[in-house]
C-alpha cells in the first residue's frame, strides 16, 4: 500500500505553549481515517500544517515521499476547514468556480448533485447560509474535488442528522466508486465506526491512540458484576473507568478478552457487554485514570 | 439478506454470515456471483475494505474463489462447507449458552430436553 502522506515528528508551537509534539502520522492509499479528540487537542493545528496554512517548529511533512517546502501548498490535497473564510457577498455557486480550477478531479456533474442532494440554492450569498449550510458548502467541495486527499475538519458540525446521515452515505458511495484518501476530524466515533477504517486519538499535542476501529471495537468492554468478583477479574486488564453502585461494580476496560476470559467472566457471574465506541472515546480521551 | 448489523460481532464477520446464509438457503447456487464489495459497501453504507474482509474469509474456506476482472463466485461444495462449520459450533454458538440460562433458573438438562421435544406446549 502506498504512504500517501507521512509526518514525522511534528512540533508547532505557539508561545511557549506547545500545540503539537512529536506527531507521526502515516496515510495509506485508498483508506478513510478519522482523527479524534477533545477541543483543543491539536486537531486543526495539525490540519493547518499538513494543508500549508501554517509551518511547523521541527519535522517533516511528506507528500508522496516528496517534502512538504514552507509557503507550499499540497496539489494532491483538499482541505475543508471547519470554517470557511469564504468572501460573504459571493454565491455558492461563485465559492464552487473559484474552488474548480484548483483540483484536476473535479466533476461538476457530481457537485451539482451534491447541491440537489444538500438542499443548497446555488444563488444564495454564502453569507445568509446557516451554520449547518456553511458546512455543506464546504463538504461539496472536498467531495466534487476528487482530491487522491481529502481532509475534513469537522464536516458535520451544525448539520441535523438526516444531513448528517446524507453525508456519510454519499462519502461511502462515492467511495466505493472513486477509492482516495480521506481524513477526518470528529467528535461523533459512533457515526463514523462503519464508515472510518482507522482512528487517531489526539490528546493535548500528541497521538495517544492509533488503531483500526474493528480492533478498537473488539477491545471496548463493560464489566459488571459483585464488587469483589469485578475487582479481581480486572487484576492484570486495562481499566480505563469504574464506578460502583453499593456492592455491584461496572468497569470499562480497553483490552483483549479472550474466549476464555469470557467463559471464566460467565462462571464468576460477571456480565460481559460491548461498549458502545462514544463511551470508549470519552473515557479514553479524558484520561482514564480508573477511577470515578 | 439482512437489512442492518447489530454489535454482537464485527461487521466483516456479519457479512460473511449474510452470504453463507444466501448461499445455504439457495439464494445463491453453485457458481453465481455474490454481491460486490462495491456493492456492499453502498447498500450498507460500509467502508468498502470491511466487505472485502469478510468475502476473503469465504474465499480462504473455499466457500467463494474468485475470477480475475469478474469478481466472487459461489464455489463447488460451498453447501456443505458451511453446514459443517456451523454444525460444529452448534454447540458452543447456541446449546451452551441455553444450558447455561437453564442452570440460573433450576432447569436440569433433563427438563430442557423434556421442553424442547414438547415444543411450545407449556406456553
Amino acid at each position: 500500500m502506498q504512504v500517501v502522506l507521512e509526518t514525522k515528528n511534528l512540533l508547532k508551537n505557539y508561545g511557549s505553549t506547545e500545540a503539537l509534539k512529536n506527531i507521526n502520522i502515516q496515510l495509506e492509499e485508498n483508506r478513510i481515517y478519522g482523527l479524534l479528540g477533545r477541543n483543543g487537542a491539536g486537531k486543526t493545528t495539525f490540519l493547518n500544517l499538513i494543508s500549508g496554512s501554517i509551518f511547523q517548529d521541527e519535522g517533516d511533512i511528506q507528500f508522496y515521499g516528496n517534502q512538504l517546502k514552507r509557503g507550499e501548498t499540497p496539489k494532491s490535497l483538499c482541505y475543508v476547514k471547519e470554517k470557511n473564510l469564504f468572501f460573504g457577498g459571493a454565491k455558492v455557486i461563485d465559492l464552487l468556480e473559484y474552488a474548480a480550477p484548483y483540483y484536476e478531479n473535479w466533476d461538476w456533474d457530481f457537485a451539482n448533485k451534491l447541491l440537489k442532494l444538500f438542499e443548497l440554492d446555488p444563488n444564495k450569498k454564502f453569507r445568509k447560509l446557516s451554520r449547518g449550510m456553511e458546512s455543506l458548502v464546504g463538504i461539496t467541495i472536498g467531495l466534487a474535488s476528487r482530491a487522491p486527499i481529502t481532509a475534513f475538519d469537522e464536516p458535520v458540525l451544525g448539520l441535523d442528522p438526516l444531513m448528517r446521515e446524507k453525508f456519510y452515505n454519499i462519502l461511502v458511495e462515492d467511495f466505493a466508486e472513486h477509492p482516495r484518501t480521506i481524513f477526518m476530524s470528529t467528535h461523533l466515533i459512533d457515526e463514523v465506526s462503519k464508515i472510518v477504517e482507522k482512528i487517531y486519538i489526539m490528546e493535548s499535542g500528541s497521538i495517544k491512540l492509533s488503531d483500526d476501529m474493528e480492533n478498537i471495537k473488539n477491545k471496548s468492554y463493560f464489566i459488571s458484576g459483585k464488587n469483589t468478583e469485578v475487582e479481581s477479574f480486572l487484576q492484570d486488564k486495562n481499566m480505563i473507568h469504574r464506578e460502583t453502585h453499593g456492592s455491584i461494580a461496572i468497569a470499562a476496560i480497553f483490552d483483549t478478552l479472550t474466549i476464555e476470559e469470557k467463559e471464566k467472566a460467565a462462571a464468576m457471574e460477571l456480565t460481559v457487554d460491548n461498549m458502545p465506541l462514544q463511551k470508549f472515546f470519552s473515557y479514553y480521551a479524558i484520561g482514564g485514570d480508573g477511577n470515578e | 439478506m439482512k437489512a442492518s448489523f447489530d454489535d454482537r460481532q464485527p461487521i466483516f464477520l456479519q457479512i460473511a454470515e449474510m452470504i453463507e446464509d444466501d448461499i445455504i438457503n439457495h439464494t445463491y447456487e453453485i457458481d453465481d456471483q455474490v454481491m460486490s464489495t462495491t456493492a456492499f459497501a453502498k447498500t450498507f453504507q460500509i467502508n468498502p475494505a470491511t466487505a472485502v474482509k469478510g468475502i476473503n474469509l469465504l474465499v480462504e474456506e473455499g466457500i467463494l474463489f474468485k475470477r480475475r476482472g469478474l469478481g466472487m463466485f459461489v464455489a463447488e461444495g460451498a453447501v456443505e462447507k458451511i453446514l459443517k462449520k456451523r454444525r460444529d459450533s452448534f454447540y458452543s454458538q447456541y446449546v451452551q449458552k441455553m444450558l447455561n440460562e437453564a442452570k440460573k433458573i433450576n432447569l436440569t438438562t433433563d427438563d430442557v430436553i423434556e421442553l424442547i421435544k414438547n415444543g411450545k406446549r407449556s406456553e
